[in-house]
């Protein structure tokens, strides 16, 4: 009972997410929307209720079990993308390469300023 | 009436899937199967539970000659509670959100360039090797975690599988290089390797934050989250022009 207490105040967010998406006809999934609004509403608030934070581990922990019907696509629609593996693959490879390269220098550079600066 | 009886039993895979309890249950069961076979071999970080327990699943999706489209129509069942389940993950970002606090500058400088360049290498490397605007839209949230990833692909009018496909492969390689940089650059605070392995490799990068130390792991679910947050709200406005 209580998980599912937790639960209703998710569906909650999402139903008002996808309200507030198709209302003012924004690019961005009713999802998104309750969860920005979810987490802001916890910071005002300044806590979780263990109904709440039960619910949410729940169904984080399943995560897997939903996006599965998903990725058993990629061997039914493979074809569809034929011809276009090079590109896939060297935007995969080098792009997550190129990306990870740029996250930890910029981080590195930043932090080791802000550390001098503090002294 | 034998072979009334095999007609029978070779028709069974094509009825039942007209029901959505198989497709739910072959799911269900590939879930339970792919996370037993992970532990059995020892857990090993570049081959997720998510990866064996789709291939299980493909394999006897394949062997039943259940129909792909039936499936899926089933399976709606679950894939309907991926919109909670993106909430959901409000609540542990809200958890983790005093860890900014204490990282705040590094986290708003590198956040929106870093994200921002995770979706436009690939854009731009897939682009510049001929692929088409659906493919480049399956390809720009391969860095964002798989929930919000859909809802991004959906609304740019990419591939969904497609787009999985390379969220997976780019959740493997993003851990594999952040170890190799981080001993190549060198990068040594738990905190930095945390995030980048959130912000590039979603929950797979997630997962292996969490073996390096709880730290790390607190700092990648910081990562990973706003990394979704700034992408869903950024990549469907930009990609309009």
């Amino acid at each position: 009972m209580p998980m599912l207490r937790g639960f209703l105040v998710l569906v909650l967010f999402f139903v008002l997410g996808e309200s507030v998406r198709l209302l003012l006809a924004l690019p961005v999934s009713g999802g998104v929307l309750g969860m920005v609004v979810i987490t802001f509403t916890l910071m005002l608030k300044g806590s979780v209720s263990d109904d709440l934070a039960r619910a949410s581990q729940g169904l984080i922990s399943v995560l897997v079990l939903l996006i599965m019907p998903g990725v058993v696509g990629v061997f039914f629609t493979a074809d569809q993308f034929s011809g276009q593996w090079l590109a896939v693959a060297a935007a995969l490879l080098l792009g997550t390469f190129l990306s990870v390269l740029t996250t930890l220098l910029l981080m590195k550079a930043v932090t080791a300023r802000g550390a001098s600066d503090g002294e | 009436m034998e072979s009334e009886l095999i007609a029978r039993f070779q028709a069974l895979p094509d009825t039942l899937a007209t029901t959505p309890i198989l497709a739910i249950g072959l799911t269900l069961g590939a879930f339970f199967a792919g996370n037993w076979l992970f532990s059995r071999i020892g857990r090993p970080v570049w081959l997720p539970p998510v990866v064996l327990s789709a291939c299980l699943l493909s394999g006897v999706i394949a062997v039943l000659a259940v129909d792909y489209q039936d499936y899926q129509q089933g399976a709606r069942w679950l894939t309907v509670l991926l919109g909670p389940a993106t909430v959901a993950l409000g609540i542990p970002l809200y958890q983790q959100m005093h860890h900014i606090r204490a990282m705040w500058r590094p986290i708003v400088v590198t956040l929106p360039v870093a994200a921002t360049m995770a979706a436009v290498y690939a854009v731009v490397i897939g682009w510049a090797l001929g692929a088409t605007p659906e493919v480049l839209a399956s390809l720009a949230p391969k860095s964002v975690t798989a929930p919000i990833a859909i809802g991004i692909t959906e609304q740019l009018g990419g591939a969904v599988p497609l787009m999985m496909g390379g969220l997976l492969i780019t959740g493997v390689v993003a851990t594999l290089f952040v170890d190799l940089l981080a001993r190549l650059l060198p990068v040594k605070d738990e905190r930095i390797l945390g995030f980048a392995l959130g912000l590039n490799g979603h929950a797979i990068g997630t997962a292996r934050a969490f073996e390096i130390s709880h730290t790390a792991g607190a700092f990648a679910s910081l990562g990973m989250g706003l990394t979704g947050v700034f992408t869903a709200l950024i990549l469907p406005l930009v990609f309009r022009l």
